[in-house]
């Protein structure tokens, strides 16, 4: 029961995780973006549901919120989850709103932020987004209607009616199924011709610009759709830890969404699946360690060391990571051909 | 009001000396760096353990910092940068692999602050330093504000007279202008790059002495910092050294009466990076070359498309 109920766990976070590496893979991966806000975009779905599902949830039970929402937000959540016991409907309701108000949002946001730098060159895109993603995180920890501030939020459980081992197990596969879905939808723009154009920007920004692409839009649009994917995995990351707090979205959750993308392989559709599995498999490997190694200082930043080296390692030694990219077949033949001289190539055409 | 005056050109004098260093890193070696704002904390603790373990005046430790922070400089571009440049990786690798080099300093000083503690029996966060207040015709002022003053423009004289007046500087231009055509000269650019790194780590730890005077400090000031650096650069107009300078006091004085603004309006000063963040996004509207328009017309810079 207790692996069960690991797997679970482990499962949902992996999905979530998916989403993110997914959304990271599309930015980073393929158009070569450095998308330094991811940590701010999951924050955003997760704020939605932190300063939503309660105060919904009371709406709708027509209980009056008393007191200071910092304060009160986390008895609030338990009183509306007892009451979901019964009312299945009233957890499916506050459970799909957050993605309606957070994923719109997060899309308009992730364009509209780095309107300013979409056309110059990404360094300035990297720092307009890493200076949006500290601005979130400090708005969120200072302005304490929102999610409570540094006391953070309690979330309800939408699944409450279920019960439960099931409500978990609910949980986990609406989050795998979004993952999945996510990934998929990946895979496919990756391998089209949308894919290709965003490869041929990463590649080559000016020749694309030569062939008539709209460089700078299609930046906007792809940091709009990797946006409204974290924003998916803000909202299940809020269910799934039944509380939000502003300190948990800071840079370095970003950091370890592009050590999953350059670990997996960049520019390769499969490297979130890879990528995200084997970090969380490191990640639970140092808790374990954790508990047998008396180290005389806190673990975690030790932990955070180790993964920036293992960062810079893999830059170097490997930098396709553990399924790299694979090049273009057009490249291959068109370098086979010209090996050969002209009469083979022409024979090679009519073949 | 005079505090803020104060805070200001001490702030200020901190911000020129990482953002001209930064700005050196971005215009030789075209790095990015997210890990400069460590670089600052590492000359604080470098100083505070020196203070600790010897019982010396932070400003007696200035000549240390300066020494520790171009070593673990130089250490990072020798041993994260180089190998990547030759691997002929682009900028946006450089940025992310100096994202993970910020954590690996960042948590190496919070590791390195916890032994600390144990060791001396000091706090290993949020400290401060004493200052020593001088009196100068009747008025209090903190030794801090000489201090940092005399530094900073100490060490900006330097590295212009090290830039202009000095044959290494002739080749540090000219790497800064066209890399390949300095290599056809026989100038030695790994050098001038390893250089270049020493330089800008050696002066942000220098600055970085002076926070504690200020403010608690622990070993994530430096981060929290990184945007007012960038956005001194980008006010400077990217690829311009004097611009970065003059930015830097423009950031620095802009965001504490911005904060002083706040705190007369009993805001929580907290919202400060909002004052960065729009410096920065109409910087990129308005103007994308920032302040150098004001002295240079030509097209230079390597953070043009």
């Amino acid at each position: 029961m207790e692996i069960l109920s690991f797997l679970v766990s482990f499962g949902t976070l992996y999905s979530i995780y998916l989403i993110l590496a997914s959304s990271m893979e599309l930015e980073y991966g393929e158009l070569g973006l450095p998308s330094f806000a991811k940590a701010a975009f999951l924050a955003l779905g997760a704020f939605t549901v932190g300063a939503l599902s309660v105060r919904v949830g009371a709406l709708i039970l027509g209980l009056a919120l008393e007191g200071e929402f910092k304060l009160t937000s986390y008895f609030y959540a338990t009183l509306i989850t007892r009451q979901i016991a019964s009312h299945p409907l009233l957890g499916l309701v506050i459970f799909a709103l957050p993605f309606a108000v957070a994923v719109p949002l997060a899309a308009l946001l992730g364009a509209a932020v780095t309107y300013p730098a979409l056309r110059l060159r990404e360094d300035y895109l990297a720092i307009t987004l890493i200076a949006f993603s500290e601005i979130v995180r400090v708005l969120a920890r200072n302005y304490e209607p929102l999610v409570g501030g540094t006391f953070g939020a309690g979330v309800v459980n939408p699944f409450a009616w279920l019960g439960s081992p099931w409500r978990e197990l609910v949980l986990f596969l609406v989050s795998l199924a979004m993952g999945f879905g996510i990934w998929l939808l990946t895979f496919k723009i990756s391998t089209s011709p949308l894919g290709r154009i965003l490869r041929a920007i990463r590649d080559d920004e000016i020749a694309a610009k030569a062939y008539g692409l709209d460089v700078a839009k299609v930046r906007a649009w792809v940091l709009a759709v990797g946006s409204a994917m974290a924003a998916v995995a803000g909202v299940l990351y809020a269910f799934y830890m039944g509380a939000v707090n502003p300190d948990d979205f800071t840079v370095s959750r970003t950091f370890i969404v592009v050590l999953m993308v350059v670990l997996g392989g960049r520019g390769n559709p499969y490297s979130p699946l890879v990528g995200a599995g084997i970090y969380l498999l490191i990640d639970r490997a140092m808790i374990f360690v954790k508990h047998l190694l008396p180290i005389p200082f806190d673990v975690n930043y030790a932990s955070y060391v180790i993964l920036g080296a293992l960062l810079i390692v893999l830059l170097i030694k490997r930098p396709g990571g553990l399924v790299p990219e694979r090049p273009l077949l057009t490249v291959k033949e068109i370098v086979n051909i010209s090996e050969r001289g002209d009469e083979t190539l022409l024979f090679h055409k009519r073949e | 009001m005079l505090d803020v005056i104060i805070g200001a050109v001490v702030y200020s004098n901190f911000l020129a000396l990482l953002s001209i260093g930064l700005c050196l890193t971005i215009l030789t070696s075209r790095v990015s760096s997210f890990a400069h704002g460590d670089l600052a904390m590492v000359g604080v603790y470098t100083a505070y353990t020196l203070s600790a373990a010897l019982g010396l005046s932070p400003y007696l430790c200035l000549p240390a910092a300066f020494a520790v922070g171009g070593f673990v400089a130089l250490l990072s571009f020798a041993l994260v940068f180089e190998p990547l440049r030759r691997a002929g990786a682009g900028p946006v690798t450089l940025m992310v692999a100096s994202l993970a080099l910020d954590m690996v300093i960042r948590y190496s000083l919070h590791i390195y602050a916890d032994l600390l503690q144990r060791t001396f029996n000091v706090y290993g966060r949020d400290f401060m330093f004493n200052d020593a207040r001088l009196l100068v015709g009747g008025v209090s002022i903190p030794g801090a504000l000489i201090g940092s003053s005399l530094t900073a423009s100490v060490l900006l004289v330097m590295l212009y007279l090290l830039l202009y007046r000095t044959k290494l500087g002739v080749a540090m231009r000219a790497t800064i202008e066209n890399q390949q055509l300095a290599m056809v000269l026989g100038i030695n650019v790994r050098r001038v790059f390893a250089i270049s790194w020493f330089i800008s780590g050696a002066l942000a730890a220098t600055a970085g002495v002076f926070l504690p005077f200020r403010l608690l400090v622990n070993p994530d000031t430096g981060w929290s910092m990184l945007l007012s650096m960038f956005a001194s650069v980008i006010v400077g107009g990217v690829g311009s050294l004097l611009g970065s300078v003059l930015g830097a006091y423009l950031i620095g004085s802009s965001e504490l009466l911005f904060s002083y603004l706040l705190a007369s309006l009993g805001i929580s000063t907290a919202y400060r990076p909002l004052v960065v963040f729009a410096a920065i996004v109409a910087t990129l509207m308005l103007s994308p070359r920032g302040l150098s328009i004001l002295w240079s017309n030509g097209v230079k810079g390597s953070w043009r498309s």
